[in-house]
């Protein structure tokens, strides 16, 4: 961290992470800004959504620091780390496939108490996603793909969080529906929120965000603003490495 | 036409007191995929604390059902958060054998504080009955009913419209999802297991009133029924426990009144093993909905087992062998006839359990193949004593093989309940095939053990006999690991979807194996059969199945010299230490929950 930038809302420093034996990450670093898009892309097993479940504290880095805010969150467990305003967008979304979508989306505002303010919210949610209106009491398993995406995204928002991660939004979505969640993305966080994405379609996700890491075999391998790296075709090399090394 | 309508409202009552257990059982398995074995415990434990409430301080029937609640559900938090909380990252094996550890400990205790002897529960309503239609009813069938609706209904509200029950229903459908929207699942977990021993505790007492007798045998049977119930219904299903309760309870209830008051737990059983190879998620689950249990072989602890030299373990065999020459006394001999004979009962279950990873809870049903086959053969038709023996250990490897083999499909817990749930059911078919096994009455003046026409009679004859068989089996399987076959076996075990992927038969491995194992055991019941001369359907019970896996896993699942080792240890130990009988089963219990929690991998390590 430079001196005299301003905090960043997110930071993981030198972070290795190991499953057993198998180290995933190696001195892992990633600042997300107040209110940025930052994308995370990188191949197949390159380690990143096991970087998502390190910011979640799903699982706990052997060394490195992650902080929130100023405040770490090593010692957190996930349910803290989530009322400290971090919200989710999990890997295949992750719905409670046997609760209806009201029920889905109201266990995003789990850990608020305010309950006027959250029926206001589910109100909010059905205007910027209209196509839940109708689904509202159908069971969560029963919807499409793009269905389900919407529900997962409102039920991160509903928590009002101040960063929301999400992993891999656009995986298996009609490109109809690819071209919504980016561009709901971009709303939500337009309306302030700090988004951090893991990717694996580096050209969509340079699209709408404002830096990007390039994650390779554990290592970032190249970062910087999403516009310089959206024509550097070393983003394409690292991708070609990290998929033969995988 | 009346009797029907009576034993169809026998059924319902009996079948809400199953439901009381079994919809704890659902619960706690939803959000721990967790088959609670220490639910029976809790039961038991209602049916005592309501004895000394009733009995000792005259509490109203109110009060009574209050008093019991609360003190069942504290018994369920200690036991969540003492015995199951420290093992939520340990190997998936862990908490499953912890629930059985810690309903040994819990019988045994309250068996050494009441007396193992039956007391009675008096209910505490008026004993009159008023007639239904063509049937009766009682105020504590009416009792029975309204609790079992009015938990429900309770329930329903809970899950429905209360914030942990939302988070109850959300853990139990996706534990990190729920960890994601900020759900402390400790506090779910915590929550659950409050409710399910409440509701079991409360169960237990009303058992209790209407039998008008409780004693520490409820346990056992309270957690195969509940187990029944909830498997039928769906595991972690909670209204599918409430029905699959239901039928279970007109099951029996039709089944007695047709076949008879023994044939009660046989029809609850076989309806658990048709529904387990037919419909192994209940009958209510949708057909497309995958098996509640991601398994692979993370449910044994992996571990380096400790390399024991070859001329060590020669050195022991030798010194073992002219052990009876020395100046031993004749207890000693007696103690490690013992230990042999559960030494290899224990090379059967490492084998089945810890090779090839289905860990059976039913084991000593093959000793009681090989005792009655050995012992009827010898008695019956003059069948030389060691060829009997050698006939019930092919007996057991036979049989075992086949009454296993519709389960052979099921992953994990599953084998688990299939294989209690066959041993359960061999037990009882010795009990009521009386032409051919004399049912109740057993089998006595079974001839001594003998060999070539030569009658073993001296302590240490008899205990070379035993040693020899002891560590022919033992070569033999340590043969059998080094070769092809066992790392087949452990394939299989480790992650039983690649093993088929490469072409194994999981079919053809798993019954090799319980060939292998259930021909050992069978020999050990042969030669326990001969040496105590008389057998009955509960010489061999689910307690010493439970002993052997706990020799198991001190000895390291899997590790052939570990089984031999275990089985000295939990035989001698108790008699070096002179432990009174009564506190063995507890020292077992407690064994086996240290030995989870502080060495998964028991003494020589897991293979
Ligand atoms: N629970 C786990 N236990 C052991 N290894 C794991 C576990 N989860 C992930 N891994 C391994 O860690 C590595 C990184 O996994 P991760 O899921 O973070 O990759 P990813 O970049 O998200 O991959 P993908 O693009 O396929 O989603 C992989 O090699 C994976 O096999
Ligand atoms: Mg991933």
């Amino acid at each position: 961290m430079t001196t005299g930038a301003p905090e960043p809302l997110l930071a993981l420093t030198d972070v290795n992470t190991f499953y057993g034996q198998a180290q995933v990450h190696f001195d892992l670093s990633i600042t997300v800004g107040r209110g940025h898009i930052v994308c995370l892309l990188g191949g197949n097993a390159s380690g990143k959504s096991t970087t998502m479940k390190i910011i979640l504290g799903l699982v706990k880095p052997r060394s490195g620091e992650v902080t929130f805010d100023g405040a770490s969150l090593i010692s957190l467990t996930t349910p803290q780390i989530v009322r400290r305003g971090i919200a989710s967008v999990p890997e295949a979304r992750r719905l409670f496939a046997d609760m209806s979508v009201r029920e889905n989306i109201l266990m995003g505002a789990f850990v608020r108490s305010d309950r006027d303010a959250v029926a206001q919210d589910l109100d909010k949610m059905l205007t910027l996603f209209p196509k839940l209106g109708q689904r509202l009491s159908q069971r969560a398993g029963s919807l499409s793909g793009g269905e389900q995406q919407m529900v997962a995204m409102a039920r991160a928002l509903m928590s009002r969080p101040r960063l929301i991660v999400m992993d891999e939004p656009t995986m298996g979505l009609s490109p109809l529906y690819v071209d919504r969640v980016l561009e709901l993305i971009r709303t939500i966080n337009q309306d302030g929120v700090s988004i951090f994405m893991v990717e694996q379609n580096a050209s969509l996700a340079l699209e709408i965000a404002h830096e990007a890491y390039v994650l390779q075999t554990g290592k970032i391998v190249l970062s910087g603003p999403a516009r310089t790296l959206k024509d550097d075709p070393r983003v394409r090399d690292a991708y070609l490495g990290g998929s033969e090394a995988a | 036409m009346s009797s029907w309508l009576d034993y169809t409202i026998n059924g319902l009552i009996v079948g809400n007191v199953y439901a009381l257990v079994a919809v704890g059982l659902a619960l706690i398995f939803g959000v721990s995929r967790l088959i609670n074995f220490a639910q029976g415990s809790i039961y038991l434990v209602g049916a005592y604390i309501g004895w000394v409430a009733v009995v000792q301080l005259h509490t109203p029937l109110p009060l009574t059902i209050i008093v019991v609640a609360v003190v069942a559900a504290v018994v369920g938090l200690i036991i969540e958060r003492f015995g199951l909380r420290p093992l939520q990252n340990s190997v998936r094996i862990a908490p499953l054998l912890a629930t059985i550890g810690i309903s040994f400990v819990l019988d045994q205790l309250v068996m050494l504080t009441f007396s193992p002897n039956p007391r009675a529960l008096p209910s505490q309503l008026p004993d009159v009955r008023f007639q239904v239609g063509g049937g009766t009813i009682g105020p504590l069938d009416l009792l029975i009913a309204g609790v079992g609706i009015s938990s429900a209904l309770l329930l329903f509200v809970f899950l429905r419209y209360t914030k942990l029950g939302w988070a109850v229903r959300a853990a139990s459908q996706d534990r990190d999802a729920a960890m994601q929207m900020g759900v402390d699942v400790n506090r779910v977990n915590q929550t659950v297991f409050g409710i399910a021993a409440a509701l079991g505790g409360v169960s237990g007492l009303l058992v209790g009133m209407y039998y008008n007798q409780i004693d520490t045998a409820m346990s056992l049977q309270a957690t195969l029924k509940g187990v029944v119930a909830e498997v039928v219904g769906g595991a972690g299903n909670v209204p599918g426990a409430v029905i699959g309760s239901m039928l279970l309870g007109l099951v029996e209830s039709y089944g007695v009144a047709v076949f008879g008051t023994s044939y009660r737990n046989l029809f609850a059983f076989l309806l658990l093993v048709v529904v387990l190879v037919l419909r192994p998620n209940g009958l209510f689950a949708s057909a497309r909905q995958a098996p509640p249990e991601p398994l692979t072989g993370t449910f044994i602890a992996p571990s380096r087992p400790v390399r024991i030299p070859r001329w060590a373990l020669a050195v022991a065999i030798v010194a073992l062998a002219i052990l009876p020459l020395l100046p031993v006394s004749f207890y000693i001999l007696q103690t490690l006839i013992n230990a042999w004979l559960l030494g290899m009962l224990a090379l059967s279950l490492t084998l089945v359990a810890g090779t090839i990873g289905q860990v059976s809870l039913g084991h000593a049903a093959l000793l009681a193949i090989g005792a009655y086959t050995s012992a009827l053969l010898s008695l019956t038709l003059n069948v030389p004593v060691g060829l009997a023996i050698m006939a019930g250990g092919l007996m057991s490897a036979a049989l075992g093989t086949i009454l296993i083999s519709p389960s052979f499909r099921l992953r994990g817990h599953y084998v688990s309940i299939a294989t209690l749930a066959i041993g359960e059911i061999v037990s009882l078919v010795i009990l009521n095939w009386e032409s051919v096994t004399r049912g109740p009455i057993g089998i006595s003046g079974i001839p001594p053990l003998s060999l070539f026409g030569y009658d073993l009679i001296s302590p240490a004859s008899v205990y070379w006999f035993a040693f020899a068989v002891m560590v022919v089996l033992a070569l033999l399987q340590a043969r059998l690991l080094g070769s092809h076959l066992g790392r087949c076996f452990r394939a299989i075990r480790d992650d039983d979807i690649a093993a088929r992927a490469y072409g194994l038969s999981l079919n053809r491995y798993k019954s090799l194996a319980f060939i292998f194992g259930g021909f050992a055991a069978g020999v050990s019941g042969g030669i326990a059969a001969h040496l105590y001369s008389y057998i009955n359907h509960e010489t061999f019970n689910t307690q010493q199945s439970i002993l052997a896996l706990t020799v198991v896993i001190l000895g390291g699942l899997g590790n052939v010299v570990g089984a031999i080792l275990g089985a000295v240890a939990l035989v001698g130990l108790p008699e070096v230490f002179r432990i009174a009988a009564e506190y063995r089963i507890l020292i077992y219990g407690i064994v086996l929950l240290l030995l989870v929690r502080f060495r998964p991998q028991g003494l020589l390590g897991t293979i």
